[in-house]
Formats: C-alpha cells, sequence, structure tokens
C-alpha cells in the first residue's frame, strides 16, 4: 500500500463524493422515470435499451390491430397478446401468458409456424396458415402469418400476426367454383338459365337462344319463357315453378310447351335448387331439353308400325292368293310345294332387297340378279344386263321381282335355260319420255328349244301379265317367238324414280 | 469568452428523447442565445460513445465546457433546473 498525501486523499475523496453523486441522481432520475433508455454493458459492445413507455405504445399499438398479434421471446414464450389473438384462441391473456405459443395453437399450424419462427431470424417472413373447426357448419379459418424479429427491453424475440384471410379465401374459392360452374353450364347442349330467389334469369348459356332469342339476362324467367306443363292437368304454373325450386322442391323431366320459343316448342323441363355456401338456396338452375327429336322419332316410329301393319296385312294378302292359285295349277302336293315355296323366295328375295334399302326404292338390275341368282351360274355368262339403272319404288319392285322370278322359273324349265347354250337379255327398250310414259324392259331368251305358244295359262302367265298393271300404262305382254320367249315388262311412270 | 459546449445524449426517438431535445432548444434559445455548441448524440447509432462521458440514463445533458463537468439526467422539461446546472462553477 503505498502513503498517500492529505491533499491526493482530498481529491480523492471529492472524486468519490461526486461519483457517488452521480450514482444516486441517475438511480433517482430512473426511479422518478425521468428517463426511457439505459445503456448497458454487453458481451462485445455497450447496448442501448429501452424501458418503460416503449413498451406500453408497443401494447397500444397491439391492441388497435386488427389481426391477432403476440409478441414471443428467443424460445417462443408468450409474452403478450392483443385481443383480437385472445379471441382467435378463445383464451384470456392469463390462459396464454408464458405458454409456449406453439403449444397453444392448432396441431395443424404448428410445423408451417415452426418453420416460419425459424425463417423470421433476421427479417420479416409470412405464410399462410389454416384452423380447421371441428363444429358443424363452422368453417375453416385461414390466416397469414407473418413473424419479425423483436426487442422488448432486454429481450429479443419474435413478434407474429396473424391475419384473417378467411373471407378472400372463400370468395376465391367460389369463384373458382362459379367459373367452373358457368363453363359446365356453357358447354352443355341444353339450354341452361339460373335465376335469382325472385326469379330473375342471372345467367343464360348460348344454347338457351333457342327458346328467347334476346337478351335473357336480367328479365324475369316467366315472363319472357311461359311454359305450358300440359302434363300436369293445369296444377303448376310457370309463375309457381321458381317458387317451388327456390323452396326446395327439385323438378324432374316434365314435359312442356314453350309458347313463345321462335322454333322448337317442345322440352322436357328439370329444374334444380342452386345451393350455395352453407347449403342456402340462392336460386334455381333450369334445364331445358328440346323434345322435337324424340317427338320426330316417336312420330317416325308410329308411322313405322302402321306402315309394316299395312304390309304385313298386304303380304299375307299376298301369299295366300299365290298360295290358292298355285294349288289350282298343280296336280302334286310335291309340285306345290316346289313351285309355292319358289315363288315365296322370289317374294322373300325383293323383300330382302327393300329391307336392305330402308324400303326406299330399288334398282331394277339389282332386282334381276337377286331374282336369277339360284338359277344360273355366273361364270357361264349367259344372262346378259344391258342397262336397267333405274330404280322403282316398293310395290314395283315386287311386282317386278315376281314377274322375272316367273320367267326364270319358266326358262330353266321349258325355256333357254334348259339346255346348253341358251341365252337371256334384258335391256330397256325405250319409253319414259321426260318420266311421263312406261318404262319398257325386254326379256328376251334365245339358243333354246324352239318355242310354242301356251295351251293352257296358269297362274305364272297370270302373275307376269298383270301384277303391274295396278298403275298407268303398266303391265307385260308375252311374245311366243319359236326363236325364244320375248316378254316386255312396262312399269308405270309414278313407279320410277 | 470561454468555449463553452453542451452534448445531450439520446436513444433514438424515444419520448424522452425526443422532450429533451426539443427542451433543450427551446431552453437555449430563450435563456442562453448563442452562449452554447449544442451537439446530439444518438446512442442507438453509436452506443460506444457513452464510454467517453460514463453515460448510463438516457437522455442525459453533459456540460463538456467550461470545466467543471456537469451531467443533468431526465427530459429537461424543468427549465430551473436545467439553467441552475448549467451556471454552476460558470465564471462567466
Amino acid at each position: 500500500m503505498t502513503a498517500t498525501s492529505p491533499s491526493e486523499k482530498d481529491r480523492l475523496i471529492a472524486d468519490l463524493r461526486h461519483r457517488l453523486a452521480e450514482a444516486e441522481e441517475t438511480l433517482r432520475a430512473i426511479r422518478e422515470n425521468e428517463v426511457d433508455a439505459l445503456v448497458m454493458r454487453g458481451p462485445i459492445a455497450d447496448e442501448v435499451f429501452t424501458i418503460g413507455g416503449d413498451c406500453e405504445s408497443y401494447r397500444a399499438f397491439m391492441e388497435t390491430m386488427e389481426p391477432g398479434a403476440v409478441a414471443l421471446d428467443a424460445a417462443g414464450r408468450i409474452l403478450y397478446t392483443n385481443s383480437a389473438f385472445e379471441q382467435l384462441l378463445g383464451k384470456d391473456f392469463a390462459g396464454l401468458q408464458g405458454q409456449f405459443l406453439l403449444d397453444v395453437l392448432p396441431a395443424d399450424t404448428v410445423r408451417e409456424i415452426k418453420l416460419l419462427l425459424a425463417d423470421a431470424r433476421a427479417t420479416r417472413k409470412s405464410c399462410e396458415v389454416h384452423f380447421p373447426r371441428a363444429g358443424d357448419g363452422e368453417l375453416d379459418l385461414y390466416f397469414v402469418a407473418a413473424a419479425i424479429p423483436l426487442r422488448l427491453g432486454t429481450i429479443s424475440g419474435h413478434a407474429v400476426t396473424f391475419a384473417d384471410v378467411t373471407e378472400r379465401v372463400y370468395r376465391e374459392g367460389l369463384e373458382q367454383s362459379e367459373l367452373a360452374a358457368r363453363a359446365v353450364i356453357d358447354s352443355a347442349n341444353e339450354a341452361v338459365l339460373v335465376c335469382d330467389r325472385n326469379g330473375i334469369i342471372t345467367h343464360a348459356n348460348a344454347a338457351s337462344s333457342i327458346i328467347y332469342e334476346g337478351d335473357r339476362v336480367g328479365q324475369a324467367f316467366a315472363d319472357i319463357i311461359p311454359l305450358d306443363f300440359h302434363g300436369t292437368s293445369g296444377v303448376l304454373h310457370p309463375d309457381d315453378m321458381i317458387a317451388m325450386v327456390v323452396a326446395g322442391t327439385p323438378l324432374q323431366g316434365i314435359e312442356a310447351t314453350a309458347v313463345n320459343a321462335p322454333k322448337v316448342k317442345d322440352y322436357l323441363v328439370s329444374a334444380a335448387p342452386l345451393r350455395v355456401a352453407g347449403g342456402w338456396i340462392s336460386g334455381a338452375v333450369v334445364t331445358m331439353v328440346d323434345l322435337s327429336h324424340r317427338k320426330a322419332a316417336e312420330e317416325r316410329q308410329q308411322l313405322l308400325m302402321r306402315e309394316l301393319a299395312h304390309r304385313v296385312k298386304n303380304s299375307l294378302a299376298m301369299v295366300a292368293a299365290i298360295s290358292a292359285r298355285t294349288a289350282s295349277t298343280v296336280s302334286t302336293v310335291k309340285e306345290f310345294q316346289a313351285v309355292f315355296s319358289g315363288r315365296i323366295q322370289a317374294l322373300a328375295a325383293t323383300h330382302n332387297l327393300l329391307l336392305g334399302n330402308a324400303w326406299s326404292s330399288l334398282g331394277l338390275g339389282e332386282i334381276v340378279k337377286s331374282e336369277l341368282t339360284p338359277y344360273i351360274d355366273d361364270a357361264a355368262g349367259n344372262v346378259t344386263i344391258d342397262g336397267l339403272n333405274m330404280a322403282v319404288a316398293p310395290r314395283a319392285a315386287i311386282a317386278f321381282g315376281l314377274i322375272v322370278h316367273e320367267l326364270t322359273t319358266n326358262a330353266v324349265k321349258y325355256g333357254s335355260l334348259s339346255q346348253k347354250g341358251g341365252r337371256i337379255t334384258l335391256r330397256e327398250i325405250g319409253g319414259n319420255n321426260g318420266k311421263s310414259d312406261p318404262l319398257v324392259v325386254e326379256w328376251r331368251e334365245s339358243g333354246g328349244p324352239p318355242v310354242a305358244p301356251l295351251e293352257r295359262k296358269g297362274f305364272g302367265h297370270t302373275v307376269i301379265t298383270r301384277s303391274l298393271q295396278y298403275g298407268r300404262g303398266g303391265g307385260a305382254e308375252l311374245d311366243f317367238d319359236p326363236a325364244g320367249l320375248v316378254c316386255r315388262i312396262s312399269i308405270p311412270p309414278e313407279e320410277l324414280s | 469568452m470561454a468555449p463553452r459546449k453542451l452534448i445531450l445524449y439520446v436513444a433514438g426517438q424515444t419520448p424522452k428523447s425526443l422532450a429533451a431535445i426539443a427542451n433543450l432548444e427551446r431552453i437555449c434559445a430563450e435563456h442562453l442565445p448563442g452562449q452554447y455548441d449544442g451537439e446530439v448524440i444518438d446512442l442507438r447509432k453509436n452506443p460506444k460513445l457513452a464510454r467517453e462521458h460514463s453515460i448510463v440514463a438516457i437522455p442525459t445533458l453533459v456540460r463538456e465546457l467550461p470545466v467543471p463537468l456537469r451531467k443533468l439526467i431526465g427530459d429537461l422539461s424543468d427549465t430551473h433546473k436545467v439553467l441552475v446546472n448549467l451556471s454552476i462553477g460558470d465564471g462567466a
């Protein structure tokens, strides 16, 4: 210890007194709230910390914020929350203070918030989080969580905010749904009209122009599309339809007439409630399917049924007549069987051709080939068909087929096809000028045995000469030329197409 | 006239720092016009400057010159106290 002079001691004491006074003054100033920041010795350098008023201003500021806000220490413990955050979690501040934030958040959000805090060590970071709700009818909540480093006095940590974006998320979802629904409606082939609860049309697809050509949106459905629900015996009126659907009762597949529709008037009408978020019915979706094709198909079917009945009746009468006349011209059952089945087959052959051609007209050449096929050999080349491109109506086709059948069986039995070298030539020999005269087809045999006139005219002769006589100028005449049978078949002009 | 210098130590824009700056400007203008060179040091920007005058609490006004050095802690809202402190040992 070194000796100190009295004057030096006085100076030291004076200095100590001065420093004590300064320290006391500093303590007094702090105690009396005259300062709001302190300089502290840090591990590396001096640091300035604010005290008192800053925290209060932070808290006041947090309380005015609409988003939920929470201040955390470095370990993630809750230091302070605003009431929006407390409401969000359904807890008061006493129940939250000192808890780890990750322990009080819904489990689904923990991972995102953990990553967010780790990410926000130096700067502000944000992410979207989702709070699932367990209660029935309660919508899940969506938040943008943002974290920023925070210094509260001597404590460092994070400030985290939760901004509710649920409405935006649902609105975007609804917009997406509406876009998808509109795309579906617009792509539908059927007329689709969407009405609000008052029956005012809010959306109409392009296909609905078939019902009302003008601007449909903004108009009352019942005004521009009056419907006659004839099948409901007047119980259902169009005015009631939307009201009924909006009340929750769907309408399925009811036939109606759109009285003012410009073209198609028959529709199958369906209407369903338009349910939006929460199951609330905001209007009605009306679908109208064009029934004109179905109606036309039904009418066509009815027509075909009537026509079929008529033809079956005619065919049966024809078969009965062929049977009776064949029986009167043959002497044995065996002969009857052969001749009768040949004639029925001839009839069937023409019927088959007509069926294959939707019972419309048939080409003469086609009929001839069909009737000759069972009896001739194509390779022999003993039949020549010259022309015969003209088509004839079904009735003339059947008669022509029967005539060709009778001529063919006769040629096979007695005529040119009964011996080798015999020939048959078919050709058009005139008539049908401008389709006003009958068309004459000639059947000419050659190379067969000499022909002599008939001693007895059988049913075959009757079929040949009379089958086409039902029409103007129709019929056939036979020429028993010794060189070969000639038959000129006249087809009535009205049967030609 | 002997040099006169005042240094006000503040911490950014805390309420008392802002009040101290405003009060000092007002006192100097009203009572000591042209008598002092004034300087404001923001310790938030440069904390190590606190060591020169051993500053602990903020705001603190230091009368560096004339000696003896004087410190006055607080927002300088008491004009009389400020004027008394600035005149102690002042031979002017």
